[in-house]
Parts: structure tokens; sequence; C-alpha cells
């Protein structure tokens, strides 16, 4: 039996021997939360974990922080498919007193020979809220009855919309039996309420002296209000109804006691929301993360943005992100890791985005900013993460998208008005058209008046070609003027010789052009020839008479007749000549 | 040196924007617009637009108006716009956006199944179009008419024939145009409504019964104008008086 016993420690010695070799040693600090209220505890864990027997742990420097309670060790051991691990956890409860930012310092384990560090751990601390109730509100409520009455106890009386407020309900009793009876809580109305859950009613260990009477004090409720419209809210007073003096033969005596009315000036949030606002007020962190940026096309991507601190948490919407259109995105999924407890709200709220891109290509979202009040400077404050790049790379049709391309619809994502024309404006000058202007009846007017124009000349040449002998004349005339204008001239200088030679020429020079002739062709002969068909030869021979004439009297004082009258025949004949060839 | 040339360029455009050369002073204004300095470029094609008028020049300052916020004015340059260009896609396309922040759902008139065919052919490029085209079909006719008397061949007399005829149709339907055009560009009947609320009065006097409310945005036809105070009508068939300044004729 005791053999056996001895085995398996053995077998279990080697498992666990083994064991620790296969796993790593690791040892880490952790806090449940970084961000807290003064006051507020704030769990903090030394995990080691596979470390062999005998190794201890050194608490780290709290970097002023205080230990509240603590340390809690706990050991555990676990087998799984062969492999052992084991792990140490030691637990403190810390907390600050001042707000500020503290450092945890690493703490050490000595595990065998060497030892490990942890890393050092930042918190935040944020002033906590006070909710007792001041001397002066408990003066007037001791006034009414000074055996039992009761408060509203506000954290603070002046508060942003959104912003908290930590309301105490707390009874005070000189009596030492106390027996409960109806109890009407105030109604509130303006404020969105999250109870603190305080556990059963208790008395409070300490008696409080109040103006030299010593109270047993309980806090009967605890809430955290946010005010939810800016105005005077009110809370109206609560109604406890008790037995006092109850006793085994004694019913004892009702009595009902009210409490102060609480009234809380909700500011409205200053202007200058910026866009991204959606009402979070208080003191926020954000984180934004992908595990991964490269997927290929209809693959998953986790997208995680968690709020981290004491804010109205639940009361933050899913941020609005600019996924791309080729983006498939669904409604977040929620995860809260929110404490209301005395000191208010905080904690985290995840937001957990399933997105699946549908097309292959580079995108970008966001940086996704988000903003929040900030009631302790009274100012809206910006987060903005880093912006996200995804590679989304071919997807391999396996996935559930169909073959091919998918093929949708080009959405219009935004209206918004075409843009301004550019280049030439084709500007004129205001008020200034073509039509009814003077260039236009000028314009209106020219092709018809050039028809006319036009049909008064072609009529007045059509009625002229009619009337052929009438031209002929016409012409000959004009012909025997610049014939003989040379003969004219000196006829008008009463130039003898030099009229007859003018006179010559003319009847020469006609007769060669006439009839396409050189001028010494021009004879007696050849003027019979060509002219003796005309008036039965009786204009060749005065023609021949003539030019002979002209012969003469130009070398010899010899004139048949009057210069005149040879002047005129010499104008017939040509004119006569004219009309009939 | 360039500082300086800029500081010169800013004078420039600061103390004499009426002087500047109009060619200039739209690319400037184009790129005051693109940059997203909407006021200056407004204040650019205004100085511009003292003088000059054109389709395009109305819409862009229709779109700074836009940018910048102001609807009513919008709308107006956008009317004045489309008055001068019927049919334009794009100005429609911005009126229609501008229209839908109006309050008043008062004047929209059932769209013509013809409209944008019937747009297109009376407005085309420009107003004058009708009149150039009047004076080129006058100018072919007369010279078909020429042709018609020097041919001599039967068969080309009468394909001329036709031809003036056709020229003459032509010439009138585009004198017609041209006069309906005009008289369409120069209408003074229709206005917008400036202030944001406008009574609008029996009478046209301060105190008398309001009739009913418009604002801003909204197109109203003017009926006649009265000391400064305009009749207007809805289409609706609703007569009242606005108050002077309350509205700007398109």
């Amino acid at each position: 039996m005791q053999a056996l016993f001895r085995s398996m420690l053995l077998l279990l010695a080697c498992l666990t021997g083994l064991g620790i070799r296969a796993q790593e040693i690791t040892f880490q600090a952790t806090v449940d939360k970084n961000s807290a209220a003064t006051g507020e505890p704030i769990k903090l864990t030394l995990t080691l974990t596979n470390a062999p027997m005998g190794s201890g742990i050194t608490p780290p420097d709290m970097g002023g922080l205080v230990i509240v309670q603590g340390p809690f060790d706990q050991n555990s051991f676990s087998m799984v498919n062969g492999r052992t691990s084991s792990s140490v956890m030691r637990t403190y409860y810390v907390q600050g007193v001042q707000p500020g930012d503290y450092t945890i310092g690493a703490a050490t384990a000595r595990v065998g020979g060497g030892t490990i560090q942890s890393a050092p751990i930042k918190i935040h601390l944020v002033k906590g809220e006070s909710s007792g109730a001041n001397s002066s509100l408990l003066n007037q409520a001791q006034k009414s009855d000074p055996n039992l009455f009761c408060t509203i106890a506000l954290s603070k009386s002046k508060a942003y919309v959104g912003e908290q407020i930590i309301v105490t309900y707390t009874l005070y009793s000189r009596y030492n039996s106390l027996q409960p009876g109806d109890y009407d809580l105030p109604k509130l109305d303006g404020f969105w309420a999250e109870e603190i859950d305080l556990g059963e009613t208790t008395w409070e260990k300490v008696p409080q002296t109040i103006n030299g009477l010593r109270y047993n004090t309980a806090v009967i409720k605890k809430q955290v209000l946010f005010p939810q419209r800016p105005g005077k809210l009110r809370i109206a007073p609560m109604t406890l109804n008790y037995r006092v003096n109850v006793g085994f033969f004694n019913n004892g005596t009702p009595v009902t006691i009210t409490s102060n009315a609480a009234e809380v000036t909700a500011l409205d949030l200053p202007p200058g929301k910026p866009a991204d606002f959606i009402g979070a007020v208080g003191d926020l962190k954000m984180d934004v993360k992908a595990p991964t940026t490269e997927v290929k096309a209809n693959e998953a991507i986790d997208l995680t943005i968690r709020f981290n601190g004491r804010a109205n948490l639940k009361l933050i919407d899913a941020p609005k992100l600019g996924f791309p259109s080729d983006f498939e995105s669904y409604d977040p999924k929620i995860t809260d890791k929110i404490s209301v407890n005395g000191s208010g709200m905080s904690g985290s709220r995840e937001f957990q985005y399933l997105i699946i891109p549908r097309h292959e290509g580079a995108y970008t979202v966001g940086p996704i900013t988000f903003s929040y009040f900030d009631p302790s400077t009274a100012q809206y404050r910006s987060l903005s993460s880093a912006a996200l790049e995804f590679n989304i790379g071919k997807g391999d049709g396996t996935a559930n998208a169909p073959a091919g391309p998918a093929r949708s619809e080009v959405k219009q994502l935004h209206q918004d008005i075409r843009y301004i024309r550019s280049g030439d404006l084709q500007l004129e000058p205001k008020g200034h058209h073509l039509f009814g202007s003077w260039y236009y009846l000028a314009g209106m007017s020219i092709p018809p008046a050039a028809f006319l124009l036009f049909l008064f000349m072609y009529r007045r040449r059509q009625l002229q070609l009619a009337d052929t002998g009438g031209m002929r004349r016409k012409g000959a005339d004009r012909i025997a003027r610049q014939r003989l204008k040379a003969a004219a001239d000196a006829l008008g200088r009463n130039d003898r010789e030099g009229f007859y030679s003018a006179l010559g020429k003319a009847l020469e020079g006609y007769f060669a052009d006439k009839f396409n002739l050189g001028v010494t062709e021009v004879n007696s002969t050849m003027v019979h020839e060509r002219l003796g068909h005309l008036e039965g030869g009786a204009l060749a021979k005065q023609y021949a008479e003539l030019l002979h004439d002209c012969g003469t009297a130009r070398f010899a004082p010899i004139e048949n007749k009057p210069r005149q009258q040879s002047y005129d025949e010499a104008a017939s004949l040509i004119h006569r000549i004219e009309e009939q060839l | 040196m360039i500082t300086r040339h800029l500081l010169h360029l800013l004078l420039f455009i600061t103390l004499h924007p009426a002087q500047a050369q109009p060619e200039q002073l739209v690319l400037r204004a184009q790129d005051a617009y693109a940059k997203g300095a909407y006021d200056e470029a407004l204040a650019m094609y205004d100085s511009l637009g003292q003088d000059l008028g054109s389709a395009s020049l109305y819409f862009n300052i229709g779109n700074c108006h836009m940018k910048l916020g102001d609807v009513p004015m919008a709308i107006l340059n956008y009317e004045r716009a489309i008055r001068l260009q019927p049919g334009s896609e794009d100005i429609q396309a911005n009126l229609d956006l501008a229209r839908t922040q109006v309050v008043d759902r008062v004047n929209q008139l059932p769209a013509f199944t013809l409209g944008s065919v019937w747009d297109r052919v009376r407005g085309g490029k420009d107003v004058d179009q009708w009149a150039r085209r009047s004076l080129w079909a006058c100018a072919l006719l007369f010279a078909f008419a020429i042709a018609f008397v020097l041919v001599r061949q039967r068969t080309a007399k009468r394909l001329l024939l036709a031809a003036a005829a056709l020229c003459a149709v032509t010439t009138v339907a585009a004198i017609v145009l041209a006069a309906y055009r005009v008289s369409e560009v120069t209408d003074r009947s229709q206005a917008i409504i400036m202030m944001p609320k406008v009574d609008v009065l029996a009478e046209p006097r301060t105190g008398a019964t309001t009739v009913f409310v418009l604002h801003e945005g909204t197109k109203v036809s003017v009926l006649q104008e009265h000391n400064g105070w305009y009749e207007v009508k809805l289409s609706s068939g609703s007569v009242g008086w606005a108050a002077p300044a309350s509205l700007v004729i398109i």
C-alpha cells in the first residue's frame, strides 16, 4: 500500500518535472482597471506560472497607493493532455487618496536561482465623488425630528448634462428598535439612474455624532444619476414609515419621516460640440484594434473599439464609422465591463464590428475619432485613432461569394451640388439681346434689299438684251466718238494737217481693228471687199473716198468739203458699220 | 521678390476687382472656389456680374451662395441661369438640390412631358440662338430666290422653290421663337422670397391682415408693384402683398 503511494508520488513528481521543463515560466502583474476614482479599490494581481516549488514573490512598490486588503494567495494546478501547468496568484486591493497618475513598480519573483520582474503599471486616479451629507443639511434634517430622520445627499449640486452624480439616501436613528414599514421613494424626472448595489441594508459600524447626539446611520439606497436635460432638476423628498419602540408587548409607535428635497442644477453642455460628439461625459480613453489588416475578400475582420474610463459608459452609442462602401458591416456587438459603485460608473464598453470586405484593394478606415466632454475642465476632448489601412487580397472564391466579381449598383453616398463651370463663361453685356437690336434689323433687311436690287438690275439687263438694235447703235456711237476723238480735238484747234492725219488714222485704225487687219493692208480694194455688201456698195464707196480725201488733204491744202462735214461723215460711216456688222 | 509680386496681386484683387480683365477674374475666382474660399470667389463673380451676365456666371454665383449656405440667393441665381439656358442638366440638378431646402412646397408644377425636348429646342446654348438662326434662314431664303431667278432648268427651279419655301417657314418660326425667348428672358413676373419668413398681407401696408406666410427660397409670381410692395400670386391661386425687400425679381 505504502509502496504504491510512493510510486504514484514519484510518477507525479516526474510528470510535474516534465511539465515544468516543457512550460515557460511567466510572471505578470495585472490590474482590473487603469483608471479609477480616489477611494475606489483597484485589484492588483501578480501571477506566477509554472514556477518550481520554493519560489517567492516580493510585492512591488505601490508608488503612493495604499494596500487596503490582501495579499490573498491562490494556487492552481492543472493537467491537460499530459501537460501540467501551475500558477500562483497573489491579489492586493489598493486605493489612492489624491487624484493623479501613479505607477505601480515592478514586482519581483524569485525563481530557482534567478529573479523575474513584471512590467510596471500606470494608474490614473480621478477625483472620486464624496457622497456624505453636509452639516447644514444634517442640521436642517435634525430639526424636523431629532430622533429619526433621513437625508438625500448629492455628491454635487451642479453638474453638466450626462455627468455623474451620486445620490445617497441615508437614515439617521436614535431609536434602539426600528421596524420598517411602507416607504415612498422619490420618482426621478430628468435623470437616468443607475442603482449601486449595496447588498443588504445594515447599520454602519460606527455611530455618527451630530450636534452632540449619537445616531446610528444606514445607507438605504445609493444611485448614480445622469442629468438628461439642462435646467433645475428636482428630486422629490422620500417618505419612510417606521414603527419605533417595538417591544414584545408593544406594537410600537408609527413614525413617518420625510427627507429633504434635493435639487440639481444641470448645466447644458457648452457650445462648440464636435461633430462626433454623441453624449459621452466623463474621462475616457479609446482603444481601436483590428487583429489583422490583410485578409482576402469576403473574409471577416473583427474591428474592436474599446472605451475605457469613468463616464456614462452605458449611454455611449456605437460610433458611426465611415466604412468604405465596398465593406459590408454589421451592427456592432457590445461588451460591457462596467461597474457601478460608490464612486460612480466606470469600466469599459467595447464595440466589436464585424466587417467583410467584398472586393480586393487597399482601403482606409478612419482615423476613427470620438469626442467626449470632460466636466472637470468643462472642455470637449477628442480621441483619435490612427487610420487603419486594410489590404484586401483577391478572394479565393471558395468563401460564400458567388463566382466572378460581385456586381452591384454604384451607391450614391452623398449629395452635393455640381461643380462650377470653368473656362469661357460666355460673358455678355447684361440685357443685350441680338433680337431687336440694330444689328438684327440690318441683318434681316439686307437679304431682301439685296434681292430687290438684284431683281431690278436683272430686269433692266433683260430689257436691254431684248432690244439688240438699240444696244448696237449705242455701242457704235460710242466707238465712233472714241475713234474720232483726236480728230475732234484737231478740228477744235483748227489744225488742218493734224485734223486730216487724225481722221485718216481713225478711219484706217477702225477698219483694221474691225476686220482684224494690219494698218498697211487698209486700202480701197480691201474696203470694197469687206464693206461692199453693205448699203449696195454705197458705204464702201463713201468710206474709200473719205479715206482718200484724208490722204490727199493731209499733204496738200486741197479740201473737197469743209472739215466739219468730213468729220460728221466719218462718224456717220463708223456708226453705220457698227450698226450693220 | 515673389512675395512682393503676390502682395501686388493681392492689392490688385482687393482694390480693383472691377478693373481686372474679366478672363483673369474668372480664372482667379475659379481658383478661389477650388480652394474652398467661396466668399472670395463670390466677390469676384459678383464684380463680374455687375455689367456682364451669362448662364454659366449665374450658375457659378449660385454655387458660391449654396456653399456659403445662402439657399435663397443660390436659388435666385440658379433660376436666372436656367432661364438663360433652359434644359441645362447641371443647373437643373443644383436647382433641384437647392429647392429641397425650401420650406414651402407651393410651386411644384407638374413636369411637362415634352419639357426637356422643348427646353432644348427653345433654349439651346444662349438667348440669341434663334435670332441668329432667323438671320441665316432669311439670308438663305433670298439666296435661293436669286438662284431661282437665274436658273433656267425646270427641275432645278422646282427644287429651289421648295428650298426657298422651307427657308421662309424656318425664318418665320425662328423670328417667333427669338421673340418668345427674349420676352421670356426679359420677363420680370417671377421672384424669389429672400427673407426667412415673410407675412403676405391682404393690403400693401404694414398692419394689414396676414393672408399667408412664405419662407425663403420660394418662387412666386409678381402681379404688380405699388410703393415698393409687390402683389404676389402662388400657383395655388392665393394672392397677397409682400413687403418691400422681401423678395427679388428673377
